[in-house]
């Protein structure tokens, strides 16, 4: 019982005694959306292929997203190729937050190998955020330096990089030749897949990145395609009465949403990959297309004209509950959306200029992207955080190329100097 | 009818007579006394040496006003004037040595009440005066007493007042006293401060120049879409660097986010602080509440 009483006083003894310190509290509410400055530090002993150094693609990379402003390090004396002696003195007062240093081995002469080792240095606090190593061949060169870039994306913002994915456009030549041709993301290592003297319209990737659906004017009416990309074999998908078009990958990949005309207006219709089980969608006399199926494999959203004017709708698969998205201008169409399911990407006749615009679909707050007069076919980067689209080049010649979601950063797509339309982006891949 | 006589033999046989007879100065004085007593009668008894009779107005007094009554004429009587008719006037007597004494007589009871008016004048300004005095020393006193009656209702007021003050700080002590058994340890010391007489209106000026001068650097690009809240604490020097790194008591659940307001944090050094002890020591030690997406902004 003494023992009790006795810890019962010390006890009280110990809550008096503790610091007493004052702690008023600040509420700051939102933000900026402004971009890191990051230093991009030329490599020691770098290499360069195809004219473009590895800090110099990283730094494109990292710029194209809108979320960094990569600074000038041309004539920096004594460029750091480590996290060894840093002067962060000198980084700071070059208003740096991080900075990436690295250096580009031979790992091998004769076989060519490289080896790159590099580091992401947080400047205020004054220690290295991470460091790694790739080893590849000289040919890969590029690719290791967009995963220098997806490494660094991932770490400061807490998604997916992007850097080392796919795209594939339609490219016209004269208007007598087509072909869909797939590239890096950025435009580089372009090549054909497809070669057609009839026209190909929306080819659309895989999330599985297998396989591109796209619509082909080869039987003299469209009909829907796809074809593996690793074998290059390709099957019609949907060659039915009327039109067959705008194909949309289910997120599994085993199924697709397509648009027919099988009974005059064009329907929307759910088919699996292998041509089997075609459905129809929902019955309407109204025009119901470009289908593109959400994240949760439940919602197709999709553009109509059922209420006068054509805007965006979604439609439960396994109800046909149908729900209007899009309000704000009389005119919008092309949805697509996020991975997340969070956004919804589409075109809107803003004044009689076409514009990409990105609608928040837990706020609907819509914000315009893009400035027109005739952009088309937007597409999101598999993260979500790009935009692909086309536009129209001096209001002539139609290009394709990245807007970031806060529109701040809008920049092309360079792939030649022919007409450029109907891209998609691939899948992130390991 | 029988007159009674005035038995002057009984007089002169009185001791008083022979007083008189032997006393010529008695006698002196009882002759001007029965002058002057003759005097008096004259002058009420006087002549009227008026030859015009003055009119007479004729006043009827009512105690209510008559009614009017038709047909019936009014009859004035001519009393007045056959009276006067009748008042034989009879010419005045004249005694001209009678006169001169009379206005001799006049003239002395004149000047005498004259005198005496004077006197009496004097006496009434002494009187007014002394009242005056009396009056201006009782206003005085009443001024006097006024002033003592305020000086004291004042007094009684300004000890009702610290009376009053003292309870309510009495009561705002057990107040306080039962607020910080309530509170914990942390606040105790700010309220001593606010109790120090820290200046809140600056207080909250230099912490809208913190909050201004860190929102600023906060890039909420990087928190995602949804509304996310996240808490920092830290302590700063009073050259508005931080003393050692920021905290984080809350999380967002997104790192990018977590680390873009740390890196906001430490981007707004140096913050600014007063220069004023008391208050430095209030912003000393601080909790930085972030809401990024406060509107869920794309």
């Amino acid at each position: 019982m003494i023992y009790r009483i006795r810890s019962l006083l010390f006890g009280i003894l110990f809550l008096f005694s503790t610091p007493i310190y004052s702690l008023e509290v600040i509420e700051i509410l939102g933000g900026k959306a402004s971009e890191i400055p990051i230093a991009i530090v030329p490599f020691e002993g770098f290499e360069s292929i195809g004219g473009q150094k590895a800090h110099q693609i990283i730094s494109s990379d990292l710029n194209r997203t809108g979320l960094f402003r990569p600074l000038n390090t041309r004539g920096v004396s004594n460029p750091p190729s480590s996290d060894i002696n840093i002067n962060y003195t000198k980084w700071s007062s070059m208003d740096a937050q991080f900075i990436v240093v690295g250096k580009v081995e031979s790992e091998n002469p004769i076989s060519g190998n490289i080896e790159v080792t590099w580091s992401l240095i947080d400047v205020f606090k004054e220690k290295t955020v991470i460091s790694m190593r790739y080893k590849g061949k000289k040919s890969q060169y590029r690719a290791i330096a967009h995963k220098v870039s997806d490494n660094v994306y991932e770490h400061l913002t807490g998604s997916k990089g992007i850097f080392h994915t796919k795209i594939a456009y339609v490219e016209k030549v004269n208007n007598k030749k087509y072909s869909l041709n797939v590239a890096d993301f950025d435009g580089f290592n372009s090549r054909p897949i497809l070669n057609t003297t009839q026209p190909i319209i929306s080819p659309r990737w895989s999330p599985d990145g297998e396989k591109i659906a796209y619509v082909s004017f080869e039987k003299k009416k469209p009909v829907v395609y796809i074809q593996n990309l690793r074998t290059g074999k390709r099957t019609l998908l949907a060659n039915f009465k009327g039109n067959n078009s705008a194909p949309a990958w289910s997120p599994d990949s085993k199924k697709l949403a397509i648009v027919l005309t099988y009974n005059k207006n064009s329907q929307i219709y759910t088919i699996n990959a292998d041509g089997s089980g075609i459905k129809q969608l929902m019955r309407s006399n109204a025009i119901n297309t470009e289908p593109s199926w959400a994240p949760n494999g439940e919602d197709i959203y999709f553009s109509s004209n059922r209420g006068g004017s054509p805007q965006i709708y979604k439609v439960n698969i396994n109800n046909d509950e149908i729900n209007r998205v899009t309000y704000e201008g009389k005119y919008n169409l092309s949805p697509s959306i996020s991975y997340d399911g969070k956004l919804l990407l589409f075109l809107t006749n803003d004044q009689g200029k076409f514009k990409v615009a990105i609608q928040n679909l837990i706020s609907n707050q819509v914000l315009k992207i893009s400035e027109g007069p005739a952009d088309e076919s937007p597409i999101f980067a598999p993260n979500g955080h790009l935009v692909l689209f086309t536009y129209k080049d001096y209001g002539k010649t139609t290009k394709i190329g990245t807007v970031s979601i806060n529109g701040l950063k809008r920049l092309p797509i360079n792939v030649g100097s022919s007409i450029i339309q109907e891209p998609t982006w691939g899948p992130v891949t390991n | 009818m029988n007159i009674p006589q005035f038995n002057f033999d009984l007089i002169r046989n009185s001791n008083l007579w022979a007083i008189l007879e032997s006393d010529n100065n008695l006698q002196a004085n009882l002759f001007s006394f029965l002058i002057h007593f003759a005097l008096f009668i004259f002058m009420i008894f006087s002549i009227q040496w008026q030859t015009k009779i003055p009119n007479f107005a004729e006043v009827e007094l009512w105690d209510a006003v008559p009614t009017q009554i038709k047909n019936k004429k009014m009859k004035t009587k001519p009393i007045i004037n056959k009276q006067i008719k009748k008042i034989k006037v009879l010419p005045p007597k004249i005694d001209k040595q009678q006169l001169k004494l009379n206005e001799e007589a006049e003239i002395k009871l004149k000047k005498k009440k004259v005198a005496k008016q004077k006197i009496l004048a004097k006496k009434k300004k002494l009187k007014e005066i002394k009242k005056l005095q009396a009056k201006l020393l009782k206003q005085e006193e009443i001024e006097k007493l006024q002033d003592k009656l305020l000086e004291q209702e004042k007094l009684d007021k300004i000890k009702d007042k610290l009376l009053e003050q003292e309870r309510i700080e009495k009561l705002q002590d057990s107040l306080r006293d039962e607020e910080l058994k309530k509170k914990p340890t942390i606040a105790i010391e700010a309220d001593k401060e606010v109790l120090a007489g820290v200046n809140s209106g600056e207080l909250d000026r230099f912490k809208a120049l913190i909050q201004q001068k860190i929102q600023q650097n906060v890039n909420n690009q990087l928190c995602g879409l949804d509304r996310v809240e996240l808490e920092f604490e830290i302590s700063l020097m009073p050259t508005g660097d931080l003393l050692g790194e920021p905290k984080m008591s809350q999380s967002s659940k997104i790192a990018s986010c977590d680390a873009a307001v740390e890196r906001a944090i430490l981007q707004s050094q140096p913050l600014p602080l007063p220069q004023d002890k008391k208050l430095f020591k209030r912003l000393k030690n601080l909790k930085l509440k972030f809401h990024p997406n406060g509107h869920y902004d794309l």
